[in-house]
């Protein structure tokens, strides 16, 4: 079991996202925008971050320097759970991967809950 | 002329590609729904069957508003009641607005003669916004307040005013402007209002331009919204 925080805009997503890992036995808080889920993040100590890319105003990129930028948070795993298509996001995956911490990439259309979950687990088990 | 010939494939690319990403909202919602009711047990088929409404309304739409900039003879303008056509559009958001927890308002205070308008143009633009704001308001950050999006008419100096409005200050001329510059370089043409593509946004702009409307920031009261002004029908008010 594993506290997650899960970013993700899309409200109706995010529900259905709540209500798949919660019936898998994680704990979740879920923000919709990055200055929430740096709040959350203070507030609810992680162990894993499942993080949609294309926010509105602040993106995911920005919440991960942001996020790193703290000390207690830099080994935090993330998962980007992402609308943005591989072939867009390869450019930047050495640096989301090497610098931010990115662990997982999940592109979100292809990726069923229970791909979801056994991601979670798996960089759950990678940190410990 | 040329030019114009040029500018319709251009706009029908822009557009489909905005709504190709779009689309994937929808279908991601029913398909993780499917996948998550055959988990549990618990089977939602009418939120299932509303989410895929909505998708199908925003294609015909999109297909509405191509037809009408490349056949633009079809645009029948005709003398149309505002509050009608918002009462309709207010009625196909419904489901949408609850699936989002965003309450559906309506405000047609005042009495407004006719406006000359094609009528199924008017309400496919307005259920356009309505929809792309309705995915939109609650990507803002306003978790556990109550959203709501109003869908209103009021008289100003330049005629009647048709839109969707909400408490966001960000829905300013100034980003509609730079959101159609981007709108064929970005996958997120407005940034600071919506996390996906705001197709809704710029279908309902293409069919307002096909009836030679604007599609424009506005206030309503206290709020702020994106919408259109329409040019009283007086040959109909004298009958």
């Amino acid at each position: 079991m594993a506290q997650v925080l899960l970013v993700e805009p899309d409200r109706y997503l995010a529900n259905v996202y709540l209500e798949a890992l919660e019936n898998a036995g994680h704990k979740v808080n879920v923000a919709n925008t990055a200055q929430a889920a740096i709040r959350l993040a203070d507030i609810a100590h992680p162990d894993v971050i499942i993080l949609e890319l294309q926010l509105v105003e602040h993106s995911g990129v920005e919440f991960l320097y942001e996020f790193r930028s703290y000390v207690d948070w830099q080994d935090i795993p993330v998962i980007a759970h992402t609308i943005v298509p591989p072939a867009e996001f390869n450019r930047s995956k050495k640096l989301l991967a090497d610098e931010l911490g990115v662990r997982l990439y999940l592109y979100k259309p292809h990726t069923t809950l229970v791909r979801l979950l056994s991601g979670i687990n798996q960089v759950s088990l990678v940190k410990r | 002329m040329p030019g114009e010939n040029n500018q319709i494939p251009i706009l029908s690319q822009q557009l489909l590609l905005g709504l190709a990403e779009e689309l994937k909202t929808p279908l991601q919602q029913i398909a993780r729904r499917a996948e998550l009711g055959a988990m549990t047990g618990k089977i939602e088929p009418l939120e299932i069957q509303s989410i895929a409404d909505s998708a199908l309304k925003l294609i015909d739409n999109y297909a509405l508003g191509v037809r009408l900039s490349m056949v633009p003879e079809e645009l029948e303008i005709e003398a149309v009641s505002v509050s009608s056509v918002l009462y309709d559009a207010c009625q196909q958001l419904d489901k949408m607005a609850k699936n989002y927890g965003v309450e559906l308002q309506m405000s047609i205070a005042g009495r407004f003669g006719p406006v000359a308008a094609h009528r199924q143009g008017l309400q496919a633009a307005l259920v356009s916004l309505g929809s792309a704001l309705i995915e939109a308001l609650p990507a803002t950050g306003a978790n556990n307040q109550q959203l709501c999006l109003k869908l209103a008419t009021h008289r100003s100096r330049y005629g009647i005013v048709a839109g969707v409005y909400s408490d966001t200050k960000k829905l300013t001329n100034d980003a509609l402007v730079q959101a159609r510059k981007l709108q064929a370089v970005s996958r997120q043409p407005l940034i600071n209002v919506s996390h996906t593509s705001g197709a809704g946004v710029f279908v309902a702009d293409a069919i307002l331009k096909s009836m030679n409307l604007n599609l424009t920031a506005s206030r309503h009261q206290s709020l702020y919204g994106l919408g259109t002004v329409l040019q009283p029908n007086h040959q109909m008010q004298l009958v």
